[in-house]
């Protein structure tokens, strides 16, 4: 039963990432490498809180989505004023400079080795120690979640954000501010990342830097790829789907040496499979 | 004279940087497309290098069939994935996320088949040292200058001598009209992905033969030779390949205060640097 | 009569092509002026440089006595000048409802924190805008098309709506690119009346258009551009009748 726990909550997390992602690449269209980057950043925020014991969990949490939001707009705001393949060298250094820092800067992040021994999640005075208490609060954060995404989608800023992805000039021509409303979105997207990843860190107790690079990016952009883009269908069947796929890979005897190429190499082909023959994927819309 | 020693190294590097440079905005500025899977090309050469070399191929044989492999691949992505996501009105995402895609599958097969471990070259006379007073450049680095500098020369005559070159800059220059002339842009870019590719190759076997084979190991000289094409200005090739020389000789000399594995917080910052103040780069042409 | 637009000395350059050439003119208020010229004269440069699109290599652009020179779009529209496009550049995927929306301004929930933080108040006042929008779609004439997508909808009906969404910033002065090209004789009708009727309302508009019969009809005022510069400025008859304008607009063939 903790097996499929462990699944629904790691599946759930990356629900948040599915939406953080969606909402960058898929509706306002821009191409993140860094989503894993910002996942990364909030996971070693609160870890870094919680193992100091500086601050408890949600307050935590809190400034982890805060550092994130500051982060995305940060990189976000300079680079999408200029020509639009900036922003992907942009996001592609951001990237890898986070997985630099993860991995060199031993003081806040423990190094290559990461940090063990992440006390568990604390609120109201309560601390989560079964697997079924981290699902409750995952499904939580999850529905929360899932709940921002529809309310802003169905507000005018949803359709400011579709319009804008049809055609720029004319909402300029419409006298609303495109520039700030894409900073806008990605500072949501960037809230997102930093909370996944302050449950993240909390339910697994250890992070280290391999969970936060390049190939992680490249995960969870198949996660919106497959999933569908721009919905919020697509952005919880996405993860729930890519997920379960180690564990039909555990099926084919797959020699562990090769183990996390082959996952990589799969989610390489679905990358180029949907996009020649399914680019909206499951439930999404046309990206 | 550690100063120049890491300046030598600086310039050796950042020359062969030059050429992925060179290479990917021969791309870029004629096909538009943000061509990631590049870093997988340049990647898989250098493995493939490997595998004439441990098998008893000369090493400059070697070299060209892996750039006459390079240069199939390349032309492939073009030809069947690139130009259908095209006839399909893909959008420029939809084509950067196949581009992503073929990244991680050229990458991962390559670690799947070889192994995810550094793999060294066993040339032996790639180790071999000249001392010219207190420097010291080995062989594999003084071929690694001398064959890159031969590569960007070459790359400069192709694109303003050759009629293939003049029908790629025409291309380059006005996609809308080469379509309607007899340019066929969409010819034009297999021959184009094709060059590049065998291009990338050549940094993708000699930088290894330095330092050794990795399966994601073309991901970070991506970055910096995109850089360095960003801030020289797309359409120059003499502003990317000089900017790649200075990137990773800046790089290099900043390892008196910085250590190692945050060079790639310089290129960035490099990189922020223009964006804020100049990017449309030193030497925009377009 | 004060000058309500004026350019001065308007200078752009595309690569070997003087595209504006020193354009110099003004328009008065309330009235409609029509601008035409041979295609390639720089009609639409003058919008996109008026507009803020395009900024030029010299030149002013006075808007009600204030200068319009180095302002962005959205400042430009928010002073009273908006502009439709030729190519008409509506949202296809949204519906003619929601095209007339984005144009609405100062609208609550344009922005993430108060669509997530208050839902219900983002949804009450959403139905205020929605009614307002639906007032604009009915001044054009698209009363019973606001929920049909764009895609959808007949190319005379989506002209009509590039108008309703222009309407909707509010802006006082109407730069229309083109807004009768391509339409047949009913829609041409509908098209011109409305023009009339926002005159009357007391907008003023400045039109370019290559329909001499639509000119003749409804400008009080036209402007003959040719190479980026003002040839001819007067009466609509007068313009029209005139040969050698003729000449150089249809190249001689009539």
């Amino acid at each position: 039963m903790d097996f499929l726990y462990s699944y629904l909550i790691l599946a759930e997390i990356y629900v948040l990432l599915g939406l953080s992602t969606n909402l960058l690449v898929g509706i306002v269209g821009i191409f993140s490498l860094s989503q894993a980057a910002v996942f990364g950043v909030g996971a070693y925020i609160v870890a870094d809180f919680l193992l100091s014991g500086a601050l408890p969990f949600l307050p935590s949490l809190a400034t982890a989505a805060a550092c994130c939001v500051l982060l995305n707009v940060l990189v976000t705001l300079p680079s999408l004023r200029v020509a639009g393949d900036y922003f992907v060298v942009t996001s592609f250094g951001i990237q890898l400079l986070a997985t630099a820092a993860f991995t060199n800067w031993t003081g806040g992040t423990g190094g290559a080795n990461g940090l063990p021994g992440i006390p568990p999640a604390g609120l109201f005075g309560f601390t989560l120690t079964d697997t079924w208490q981290y699902l409750v609060l995952t499904t939580v954060a999850a529905a929360l979640g899932c709940l921002c995404f529809w309310l802003v989608m169905r507000a005018p800023f949803g359709r400011l954000l579709r319009a804008i992805r049809e055609d720029e000039l004319a909402v300029a021509a419409a006298a609303k501010g495109v520039l700030r409303a894409k900073v806008e979105a990605a500072a949501l997207a960037g809230a997102f990342g930093g909370i996944a990843g302050g449950l993240y860190a909390t339910f697994l107790s250890f992070i280290d830097p391999s969970s936060f690079d390049l190939d992680a990016s490249i995960l969870l952009l198949t996660m919106i790829v497959v999933g569908g883009a721009r919905t919020l269908g697509g952005s919880i069947l996405g993860p729930f789907l890519l997920l379960a796929l180690p564990q039909a890979l555990a099926l084919v005897a797959i020699p562990t040496s090769i183990a996390a190429a082959a996952r990589q190499l799969i989610y390489g082909v679905l990358l180029i499979a949907f996009a020649l023959f399914r680019p909206q994927g499951l439930l999404g819309e046309r990206l | 004279m550690v100063l120049l020693q890491l300046l030598l190294n600086g310039i050796v590097t950042g020359c062969a940087l030059g050429v992925v440079a060179v290479s990917f905005a021969l791309v870029y500025s004629t096909t538009r497309i943000f061509h990631v899977a590049h870093a997988g090309i340049y990647t898989l050469g250098g493995y493939l290098a490997w595998s004439c070399v441990t098998h008893g191929v000369p090493d400059p044989v070697a070299l060209l069939l892996a750039m006459l492999a390079c240069t199939l691949l390349g032309a492939l992505i073009q030809a069947q994935l690139y130009a259908r996501l095209e006839r399909r009105g893909a959008t420029h995402l939809i084509v950067l996320i196949a581009s992503l895609g073929v990244l991680a599958v050229i990458q991962n097969v390559i670690a799947a088949v070889y192994s995810p471990n550094i793999l060294q070259f066993p040339s032996a006379w790639a180790a071999g040292v000249v001392a010219v007073g207190r420097l010291r450049l080995t062989y594999a680095q003084i071929a690694t200058l001398g064959i890159s500098l031969a590569a960007f020369v070459a790359v400069l005559l192709f694109a303003r001598l050759t009629l293939l070159g003049k029908r790629i800059r025409a291309v380059a220059s006005n996609p809308f009209l080469a379509e309607i002339t007899r340019l066929e842009p969409r010819r034009v870019y297999i021959y184009v992905i094709g060059i590049a590719s065998a291009v990338v190759c050549v940094p993708g076997v000699l930088v290894p033969l330095d330092l050794g084979l990795q399966p994601y190991g073309g991901v970070t000289p991506l970055l910096t030779a995109t850089i360095a094409m960003i801030a020289g200005g797309v359409g120059s090739f003499a502003g990317a390949f000089m900017l790649s020389v200075a990137i990773v000789v800046f790089q290099n000399l900043s390892l008196l205060v910085i250590p190692g594995e945050w060079s790639i917080g310089i290129t960035f910052f490099i990189f922020v640097v223009f964006m804020l103040f100049r990017p449309r780069g030193l030497f925009a042409s377009a | 009569m004060t000058e309500y637009l004026s350019v001065a000395g308007l200078r752009k350059r595309f690569g070997g092509l003087q595209a504006l050439d020193g354009t110099t003119f003004a328009v008065a208020q309330g009235r409609i002026t029509c601008l035409v010229g041979p295609n390639g004269a720089g009609k639409t440069t003058i919008f996109n440089v008026i507009t803020g699109f395009l900024r030029p290599e010299a030149g002013t652009v006075t808007f009600n006595g204030r200068s319009l020179d180095g302002e962005r779009p959205q400042a430009i529209v928010r002073a009273g000048v908006a502009r439709t496009f030729q190519h008409l550049r509506l949202f296809s995927d949204l519906t003619a409802l929601d095209n007339v929306l984005v144009g609405l301004g100062g609208q609550f929930g344009e922005e993430p924190l108060g669509a997530i933080f208050r839902p219900f108040h983002t949804a009450r006042v959403q139905r205020r805008w929605r009614e307002d929008a639906r007032e604009w779609l009915a001044h054009v004439g698209l009363a019973d098309r606001a929920n049909e997508r764009v895609r959808n909808l007949s190319y005379g009906d989506q002209k009509l709506l590039t108008v309703a969404r222009v309407l909707a910033t509010g802006a006082e002065l109407l730069l229309l690119d083109e807004p009768a090209s391509g339409l047949a004789a009913g829609a041409l009708d509908q098209v011109m009346a409305l023009l009339r009727r926002l005159q009357a309302e007391g907008k003023t508009l400045l039109v370019v258009e290559h329909n001499t019969r639509v000119v003749q009809q409804i400008a009080d005022e036209v402007l003959f551009l040719h190479q980026g510069h003002l040839l001819a400025q007067g009466e609509p008859a007068r313009i029209i009748a005139d040969p050698a304008l003729a000449e150089i607009y249809f190249g001689g063939a009539l």
